[in-house]
């Protein structure tokens, strides 16, 4: 009887110690923040007909690694190798392009970030968040002089692209102006103009109005580029707002 | 052709009555309902996740269940001494291998048209965007296996069944690795080497060609001439498998 009850405690005893070991190894051993990520190649050549499997088990794995450093420690060495590694597996997986850009921003790496971005627009060029977040990542972390207009260039881009919102002709066209070119800025307010419902409108002619010179002439001379941009109704009609305070 | 017909019958209902792989099948169900977990975790990716980790957990329990039912069937019925009923009748090696082989493929079509829907429907209940690829990738899966199935019974009739399985398993990642062995016979300038290497990928099926799981979740644009030549290219392997087994089984000694 001794025995059993000694040989129960035993397995008792190492049950809680396989239990406390086990217990007790996160807080003593935080997270890595830089763990092993093999290369895109090394996936291509292993294995293509499970790589776009492996680039969303890794998206997985990034946005756990990112969640757990960037409360934490705040280090994210790691996460350019994983967001190429996952990008390069699922060119097309916009998402992963997305958060791995905003996430490498945190991480301090704005150039990887705006390289991703890049990428990510070459390889998906019908997608407008590609070049709109590269208009917003060169106007708020570009350090150039001439950041606004690299900013209305990808605006512009992204304004082009069906689907876009009506806003983007409204921002390249503010940058434009910001940055100098007021003549490009006039052509884009039109373009916003012709993009958007009532509100746009108004944002637009406001947006013209503070470019146009006052003086009759000029400024008709100013709107003339406009005639062969837009239809002649939506010129028509553009044309009436901006002059309605100079009539006779 | 009507003894053909009834081995294949009577072994479909063998093999789907079997237990293991009703287990196999419900584990399998789990693993397809453990996409909803990774999906809530991937930041509005659900979709996606839950396709494409669903046609992996589809691929793997399906050729689990081909293997190892697969690599069992010659054997059981050497083991339980019932083949010798069967020969003693005019029933040809070739036909038995034939009958086996048609019975496992219904076994399979049923296994994983079940676990296809299952996925498509909870894809389509849950994320709302399942389309009619998952179904094609499943078919996909499907032609694969059939190779993967072709492979074991011909390894079933030269050794013992757990051996079979694993090469079983064996041919199926030296298909998924074909291209490079591909590249090994650009490699080097020794004759030798490089006829060994052709004569490798010649053998091994080539299962790297196509990806249909890519197109499912909109990554690659599906070639659908590449996939009907890569469909006839795994059956006519399946054909030519299943003669040299029957070969081999023809020369077996009961």
């Amino acid at each position: 009887m001794l025995r059993r009850v000694v040989a129960i405690l035993v397995v008792v005893a190492c049950a809680g110690v396989v239990v406390a070991y086990q217990v007790t190894r996160p807080a003593r051993a935080p997270a890595d923040p830089r763990v092993f990520v093999p290369s895109p190649q090394f996936f291509e050549d292993f294995s293509p007909s499970f790589r776009s499997s492996i680039a969303d088990a890794y998206y997985l794995m990034m946005v756990q690694y990112y969640g757990e450093h960037v409360a934490g420690d705040g280090q994210l060495d790691s996460l350019p190798a994983m967001v190429d590694l996952v990008t390069r597996l699922s060119p097309h997986f916009t998402r992963a392009y997305l958060f791995g850009a905003f996430a490498l921003i945190d991480a301090g790496r704005t150039d990887v970030a705006y390289a991703v971005l890049e990428r990510g627009f070459k390889e998906n060029p019908d997608e407008w968040a590609f070049p709109a977040f590269l208009g917003y990542f060169a106007y708020q972390y570009g350090e150039r002089e001439d950041k606004d207009l690299i900013a209305a260039r990808w605006y512009e881009k992204a304004a082009a692209i069906p689907g876009s919102p009506a806003y983007l002709p409204r921002l390249a066209a503010a940058l434009l102006e910001k940055g100098g070119e007021e003549e490009k800025a006039i052509l884009m307010w039109g373009q916003a103009y012709l993009a958007g419902d009532k509100y746009a409108r108004e944002k637009a002619v406001a947006g013209l109005e503070g470019i146009l010179p006052k003086e009759k002439e000029a400024r008709m001379k100013a709107v003339a580029p406009l005639y062969d941009t837009m239809p002649k109704a939506d010129f028509d009609a553009l044309i009436a707002e901006l002059f309605k305070d100079y009539a006779q | 052709m009507k003894q053909v017909a009834a081995i294949a019958v009577n072994t479909f209902k063998e093999t789907i009555r079997d237990r293991v792989l009703a287990v196999i099948v419900v584990f399998a169900l789990i693993m397809i309902v453990g996409g909803l977990w990774l999906g809530s975790i991937s930041l509005g990716e659900q979709g996606r996740m839950m396709k494409d980790f669903g046609l992996v957990a589809v691929t793997f329990f399906g050729l689990i269940v081909a293997v190892f039912v697969a690599a069992g069937l010659v054997h059981k019925e050497v083991e339980k001494r019932t083949v010798f009923v069967l020969f003693s009748k005019p029933v040809s090696r070739a036909a038995f291998i034939t009958g086996k082989f048609i019975g496992l493929c219904g076994t399979m079509a049923v296994v994983l048209a079940g676990m296809g829907v299952f996925l498509f429907l909870l894809v389509w209940a849950v994320a709302g965007d399942a389309s009619s690829m998952i179904l094609v990738a499943v078919l996909m899966i499907y032609v694969q296996l059939l190779a993967v199935m072709a492979v074991t019974i011909f390894f079933s009739t030269m050794g013992s069944a757990i051996l079979a399985s694993v090469l079983g398993i064996c041919v199926f990642v030296a298909g998924q690795l074909s291209h490079n062995v591909l590249s090994l016979t650009r490699l080097g300038k020794n004759a030798v080497t490089e006829a060994l290497s052709w004569v490798i990928y010649v053998v091994i099926p080539n299962f790297s060609a196509v990806d249909v799981k890519a197109g499912v979740v909109g990554e690659d644009t599906l070639a659908w001439g590449e996939i009907a030549i890569w469909s006839g290219y795994l059956l006519a392997y399946v054909v030519v498998v299943l003669a040299l087994a029957s070969l081999v089984f023809r020369r077996k000694e009961f």
